[in-house]
């Protein structure tokens, strides 16, 4: 059984916008991307695994629950941290989180001591005493995690979880979000718009734009290598590509790089000869692998 | 914060560092829809009193529930003096403060209630953006907006009902005899239980209309508040204007004098002093059919409003 399983899944706006358009995908557990600019679709597809949303049509479910059917039982079993506000200014972390634990089914004790618990865990500490309006955007960030973790769910579904965030703050969430991960057993998806960021902490990617299924494949694969040798010479980059075309292989300088198509194993040794022979200051010779970046290009 | 050390095995040493704690996950019960419906209806009740909150929120809701009351106290305290100074009989036709006369006399605290408390269970989750960890949860729409409604209504009730307590303590303490005082207390019991509880429902339920759709705070009482004092002034107004035939049927229209017809239809013209006023001037089972129409129809536009609103 998938985590996740959604055939022709399709969401239409009332004014004609297409969010989702046909989109067929299997996920599997583990921590998955979902990454998109904005506007391709990523929080209403969130948004329609958890039922908040009706799809136009297709169908989804998640933890083998259908999520227009049995909505109920399977929102006991979901984290959801949304991408905007979330938290009322006049209530304290540890209430808010208690209450938001007992919405999901606790009973009223476990409810206060799992709060206790998993605001410690993302790091709120003598904060959570205090109203959350004067807290600051990263423990904003903490606290909205943390009401998602708090009833133990099976699946964490984290809309732009680094929103807001200076670069220390995305380390930390994204450090927690990869814990959140491996080591709890909970699977998540986090939905984003910078790949730099989910590529650090993801295994499986989906990509995303205007609402249709670009890629659904582990990341591995995404940055697999091209047949692109990069050659990083101090100087003389015009005489190796002199060279290297007087001997049959296709090669541009940019810069101080040479780029170098490959076809077969031949230019290795080739590029190593030439530049002993020509005597250049050899910085490295590297494959070039596909940047996330080209997806969207 | 420090960033996070790396993590050691589940009650590792103690290095000072949280994480070494590790992540528990959790095996409890977890119980279903009808649980969860019951802990938000207690909560909103509470929430209707401030309880939970700030010493700050408490301070309108107890106010007003207090306000409410003062009239039965003093009429309790003035019929034990009375009654210790031997001119019961006489006097105690002079005190309008009655089971029959309550609602009439202080209904603008109960209305100053809605106002002041339902923007608060109605306003804050939608104002801060709350609504979709709810709806994420167990709870479907339907469920939440009945536990909201219910909440405030029981919390509506508890400010109407509370004198009508008091008058009867104090009639059965008062009164020379108090197994016979029980005895003349004992039929007022249930017609002020029907007042109160038609009168709680109609004010939670339209108030929990405006509440719902205005998620702004001021808006929300300002239009609570308007929609219990404009209607009697327009159809006054029309009355003085037009025919007064009309006027009587326009007063439906206006949910404060419906529930001033229900109480005429419970217990007759309003006796105050030696004046009656005949409030009810169609026949009284109009008006209960119109306040039971109020309730359902709140109902079925506040469940409107959760079922459409995009989160």
């Amino acid at each position: 059984m998938p985590l996740i399983a959604t055939k022709s899944l399709t969401k239409r706006y009332p004014g004609g916008v297409t969010a989702l358009d046909d989109l067929s995908v299997e996920l599997e557990p583990g921590i998955i991307g979902l990454v998109g600019a904005n506007g391709a679709g990523k929080s209403t597809f969130i948004r329609i695994l958890l039922g908040l949303l009706e799809p136009t049509s297709g169908t989804a479910s998640v933890l083998g629950y259908d999520v227009r059917t049995q909505g109920s039982a399977l929102r006991r079993y979901v984290g959801y941290m949304p991408e905007s506000d979330c938290l009322p200014p006049d209530t304290t972390a540890t209430d808010f989180v208690g209450q938001m634990a007992r919405w999901s089914g606790l009973p009223r004790a476990a409810a206060r001591e799992r709060a206790a618990e998993v605001l410690r865990h993302v790091g709120l500490y003598e904060e959570r005493y205090r109203p959350m309006g004067a807290y600051s955007t990263g423990m904003k960030q903490r606290v909205k995690l943390a009401q998602a973790l708090v009833h133990d769910p099976r699946l964490l579904l984290l809309d732009e979880p680094t929103n807001g965030l200076d670069p220390a703050g995305r380390d930390e969430m994204l450090a927690l979000v990869k814990r959140t991960g491996t080591e709890f057993g909970i699977a998540v998806v986090v939905a984003s718009h910078l790949l730099g960021e989910i590529e650090r902490v993801c295994d499986h990617l989906v990509a995303v734009d205007a609402g249709r299924l670009i890629r659904s494949a582990p990341l591995t694969s995404f940055t697999e290598r091209t047949g692109t040798l990069a050659v990083d010479v101090e100087e003389g980059a015009d005489k190796l590509v002199a060279a290297l075309t007087a001997a049959g292989i296709e090669a541009v300088a940019d810069g101080r790089t040479v780029l170098i198509h490959l076809e077969d194993e031949r230019p290795y040794d080739l590029v190593r000869d030439t530049v002993a022979d020509l005597g250049l200051p050899l910085v490295r010779i590297e494959q070039r692998r596909r940047g996330l970046e080209e997806l969207f290009q | 914060m420090t960033a996070p050390a790396a993590p050691g095995p589940v009650g590792g040493a103690a290095t000072g560092s949280i994480y070494d704690l590790g992540y528990r996950g959790y095996d409890g019960p977890r119980s279903g829809r009808h649980v969860v419906v019951r802990a938000l209806l207690r909560q909103s009740l509470q929430e209707a009193y401030g309880i939970g909150r700030g010493g700050r929120a408490k301070v309108a809701p107890f106010l007003l529930l207090i306000f409410n009351a003062v009239p039965a106290m003093l009429a309790v305290g003035i019929s034990a003096f009375l009654n210790q100074a031997g001119g019961s009989e006489v006097l105690e036709q002079g005190i309008p403060i009655r089971h029959d006369t309550y609602w009439s006399l202080t209904s603008t605290f109960v209305m100053l209630f809605c106002a002041a408390q339902a923007p608060e269970l109605f306003g804050r989750d939608q104002r801060y953006g709350v609504l979709p960890l709810y709806f994420s949860r167990v709870l479907t729409r339907v469920d939440y907006a009945l536990a909201r409604v219910g909440g405030l209504f029981i919390a509506i009730f508890i400010v109407a009902l509370l004198p009508h307590l008091i008058l009867t303590i104090g009639a059965v303490l008062g009164a020379p005899d108090p197994v016979a005082g029980l005895q003349d207390e004992l039929p007022e019991i249930p017609s002020y239980l029907a007042m109160t509880l038609i009168g709680s429902a109609v004010f939670a339920g339209v108030s929990s209309v405006v509440a719902s759709y205005t998620p702004r705070r001021a808006y929300a009482v300002a239009g609570i508040i308007a929609l219990f004092i404009v209607p009697p002034i327009v159809i006054g107004i029309i009355a003085a204007l037009s025919v007064p035939d009309i006027a009587k049927v326009l007063l439906l229209a206006s949910p404060s004098d419906v529930v001033d017809g229900v109480n005429g239809a419970i217990y007759g013209p309003l006796r105050i002093g030696n004046e009656t006023f005949q409030i009810a001037t169609l026949p009284g089972w109009v008006y209960v059919v119109t306040a039971l129409a109020y309730v359902a129809g709140s109902l079925a536009i506040v469940l409107r409003r959760y079922l459409t609103v995009t989160v």
